[in-house]
């Protein structure tokens, strides 16, 4: 039983750190779009029309997520999607990295004229909140089964 | 298979209530207006009209590969050589400076223009919008 607890604990600090990330993440970003909508044009993937879009929608679907994943109504598919949002950070990173950009991250918002990321660690951040949420993701699926059953 | 689709829905109207927030607060320009020019910016087709002294920030690799015919290479690791080559051709020839780095916000085209107005506060200085690649579009 204590050890039952012990782990629900780990799940549920790993579901608080994910939630404070992402709505961190997402405030500054819903307050200045458009700096937002200048580190997305700067990874070269999409074109500064798509990158006003991007710089539009995912900061809400961030905030929405990191809530989302406290909630019981929506939570797994939450952590569903914060670990496709992950996965996608974590390749624009690597291909940002093996293309020898000199660019900001953007994660928390407006970074321009800062120094250029430090793709290792933001490739490692990136990783271990995958790795939460897979822990995450794991738990709500085994009490998702229980219940079913 | 339901629940996540009630879930995803879920998700996808509350995403959409911000976004129409952001857009109806006027926090968020709308995505398909012209975007508007940041302070010391400089379109393009506005530089092509005037008389420009063209200062390159991008890497010196990048330099040598390609710039804007006439251009100087002037960034963080060339600053000292650079300056003195830039304030000898505005010196002979008074114009207006353009900095350009990469592309749309790589940002060392603002932060070279930021410290070439304390080199040269006579000077009228801009960063181009959109960088190396609006010139080669």
């Amino acid at each position: 039983m204590g050890a039952i607890n012990k782990k629900s604990l780990f799940v549920l600090i790993a579901r608080l750190v994910l939630a404070g990330v992402f709505v961190m993440a997402a405030l500054p970003k819903i307050q200045d779009p458009i700096a937002f909508a200048a580190s997305v044009a700067a990874f070269r993937v999409i074109n500064s029309d798509l990158s006003a879009w991007v710089a539009l929608f995912l900061p809400w679907l961030e905030l929405i997520l990191g809530l989302g994943i406290l909630l019981p109504a929506i939570r797994r598919t939450s952590a569903a999607l914060i670990g496709l949002l992950l996965f996608i950070f974590i390749v624009l990173h690597t291909s940002a990295w093996v293309r020898g950009l000199d660019i900001s991250c953007g994660c928390f918002g407006s970074e321009t004229g800062e120094a250029a990321s430090d793709y290792r660690w933001l490739i490692l951040r990136n990783a271990l909140l995958l790795g939460a949420t897979l822990l995450v993701l794991r738990q709500d699926w085994r009490n998702s089964v229980l219940i079913d059953n | 298979m339901p629940r996540y689709f009630r879930e995803l829905s879920i998700i996808a109207l509350l995403t959409g209530i911000g976004v129409a927030f952001s857009l109806f607060s006027g926090l968020a320009p709308l995505p398909w207006a012209e975007p508007e020019l940041a302070p010391g910016e400089i379109q393009l087709v506005d530089a092509r009209a005037l008389d420009v002294l063209w200062v390159d920030a991008r890497s010196e690799d990048d330099f040598n590969a390609d710039h804007i015919p006439e251009a100087i290479l002037l960034n963080d690791d060339y600053w000292e050589t650079g300056i003195v080559e830039l304030m000898g051709a505005w010196l002979m020839n008074p114009r207006t400076i353009i900095v350009y780095c990469g592309s749309e916000s790589c940002g060392t085209s603002k932060r070279i223009a930021d410290r070439l107005r304390e080199a040269l506060p006579d000077a009228e200085i801009y960063s181009l919008k959109g960088g190396w690649d609006a010139w080669v579009q």
